[in-house]
């Protein structure tokens, strides 16, 4: 199916009946309950719910990293067999080469094979990017010379380098200020709607996931369910350092927040 | 350390210029210096004739070192050494790495073969000089055999031990960003094996050493380790001390050059 005859609202990942359990030394766990779920093309999906309901696990599914115990996942029509190199996946961990320099690390995917790029042109899309996610000065700096949210910005950088058509972030701006935070939120933005990016967006901050989603998918304490879906119909493009003042956001933050907070009592004395 | 040391003695007026001197590094060569002149002349001048037949003399000892330099024929014995050793290590610092790196790719194949792997590596090595001496001949084949045996395994398992430790969620992000088998080995396992290597590998050293002494010592035609072998044969104590007086030079030697390289890779590292 040539890409471009996809139609703007065309499937783009698609999850049906897919359930995971993990076998623990001496029980089953179950980490996510039979669930169905649409992402389409270009859309902007965002996964909210306690800690422990399965949003990673998703991730790890849609990736291709986890073969899921029941169920199919599809991603452009096809079935997910093994690693799914059409997406970019920012892992909740960041996986920096250590004995790699902060602009290396960002470098990397442009040395592989499939994506080769001429040494110039690398040069400035480092540049570019580096400076896009305001590590100007670092670029000589090893991962172990950085704080925790300055390697996520490069793990961010490394992702966003290659432009992956799709892009499954897991939990990317947790360990950054708040400042800092909505300036990452900004360029995030303009950048997956310029290149127009599929993006699943995992995040326990319900704030950043209204203020980026399309749509907004509230998960269960474990075993993971879906518990509600909600559209987010602010219009684009999105101020993201006022948008949280308007009344909009704010009926639609309390209206989830509700279906939220059962979830995330219910999730701590487990 | 010094400091302490001169606390404990301060008080003592008459001592403390002679401390103070001792610390000084002209100082601490002079007193070197002076111990092994009281040494060597107590070896030179006290033993009885019928003493001085087993224990020699360093003046005999040096004019016998001497006059095979003279004559030449120290050169193809520490050659020989010298080459048995380096080919050996040579040898099995290849194969270790290569094997190391390929287990690391197929752990399957490793658990298969782990059992004899562990066997072997407990196993010492020199139990089976006898063995090479009788297959391979008493030439420098045996000698190498010994030496490669030894190192392969050491390196082998450091490198086992370094693949072992490797992060697979470098390997997995990699992998996701669509880079072949060759790239995830040549830009994660090899730099992320590499410290490890290089630490089996300094320890390999000492024991290729040590190994082709021992091979030389049980049975061959040329090396330092069959001079010691022979001279004792034919009870010529001066020959004897005179080929270990070699071996002590080489140790310094090799010691010497461990650390500078050493020191010049921690550097280029940091």
């Amino acid at each position: 199916m040539p890409r471009d005859d996809v139609a703007p609202d065309a499937v783009k990942i698609r999850l049906t009946g897919v359930a995971k359990r993990f076998a623990t030394r001496d029980r089953e766990v179950q980490a996510l309950q039979p669930i169905d779920l649409t992402v389409r093309d270009h859309e902007f999906v965002a996964l909210v719910g306690p800690s422990g309901c399965g949003k990673s696990t998703i991730l790890n599914l849609v990736a291709g990293l986890l073969a899921p115990s029941e169920g199919r996942i599809w991603y452009d029509g096809e079935p997910v067999n093994g690693l799914n190199r059409n997406v970019g996946y920012m892992t909740q961990k960041d996986t920096l080469l250590p004995w790699r320099s902060a602009a290396d690390n960002v470098r990397i995917a442009l040395e592989l094979k499939c994506r080769s790029v001429p040494r110039a042109e690398a040069n400035a899309r480092v540049r570019q990017i580096i400076d896009l996610v305001g590590l100007n000065g670092f670029e000589r700096h090893y991962p172990a010379e950085l704080s925790g949210g300055m390697r996520k910005r490069v793990a961010l950088a490394r992702t966003l380098i290659y432009q992956p058509e799709t892009l499954l972030m897991d939990e990317p701006f947790g360990a950054l200020d708040a400042q800092l935070k909505l300036l990452m939120l900004a360029q995030l933005q303009d950048l997956t709607r310029l290149r127009r990016m599929t993006v699943v967006f995992v995040t326990h901050d319900l704030g950043e996931a209204i203020t980026l989603a399309d749509r907004v998918v509230v998960f269960s304490a474990r075993p993971g369910r879906i518990r509600t879906i909600r559209d987010v119909d602010l219009p684009r493009p999105r101020d993201v350092f006022r948008i949280r003042f308007t009344e909009a956001f704010a009926r639609l933050h309390e209206e989830l927040w509700d279906e939220l907070k059962d979830e995330v009592t219910q999730g701590t004395d487990v | 350390m010094s400091q302490s040391i001169r606390i404990a003695t301060a008080p003592n007026s008459a001592t403390a210029p002679l401390v103070r001197f001792l610390e000084t590094a002209p100082g601490r060569l002079l007193a070197r210096l002076l111990l092994a002149l009281v040494i060597l002349t107590m070896w030179q001048v006290l033993p009885t004739k019928g003493l001085r037949f087993w224990m020699s003399g360093p003046v005999q000892i040096i004019a016998r070192l001497w006059s095979w330099i003279l004559d030449g024929s120290l050169w193809p014995n520490l050659g020989a050494t010298l080459l048995a050793m380096a080919l050996g290590y040579v040898i099995g610092t290849g194969s270790g790495i290569a094997l190391g790196l390929l287990f690391g790719l197929l752990p399957r194949l490793h658990r298969v073969l782990s059992p004899y792997i562990n066997a072997l590596y407990a196993m010492p090595k020199i139990a089976l000089a006898p063995l090479f001496v009788i297959t391979l001949g008493i030439g420098i084949e045996s000698k190498v055999a010994l030496v490669a045996l030894t190192v392969f395994f050491l390196v082998l398992n450091s490198t086992l031990d370094g693949v072992r430790n490797v992060d697979r969620d470098l390997v997995r992000s990699l992998a996701l960003m669509g880079a072949t088998r060759i790239e995830v080995i040549g830009k994660v396992l090899v730099p992320a094996t590499l410290p490890w290597i290089f630490t089996g590998m300094r320890i390999a050293v000492r024991y290729a050493f040590t190994n082709t002494l021992l091979a030389e010592l049980i049975a061959s035609n040329s090396g330092i380790g069959f001079m010691i072998e022979y001279y004792s044969g034919v009870f010529d104590a001066t020959g004897t001390y005179a080929a270990i007086l070699v071996l002590v030079i080489m140790s310094v030697g090799l010691t010497e050059v461990l650390t500078q390289v050493e020191t010049r890779l921690s550097r280029g590292r940091s």
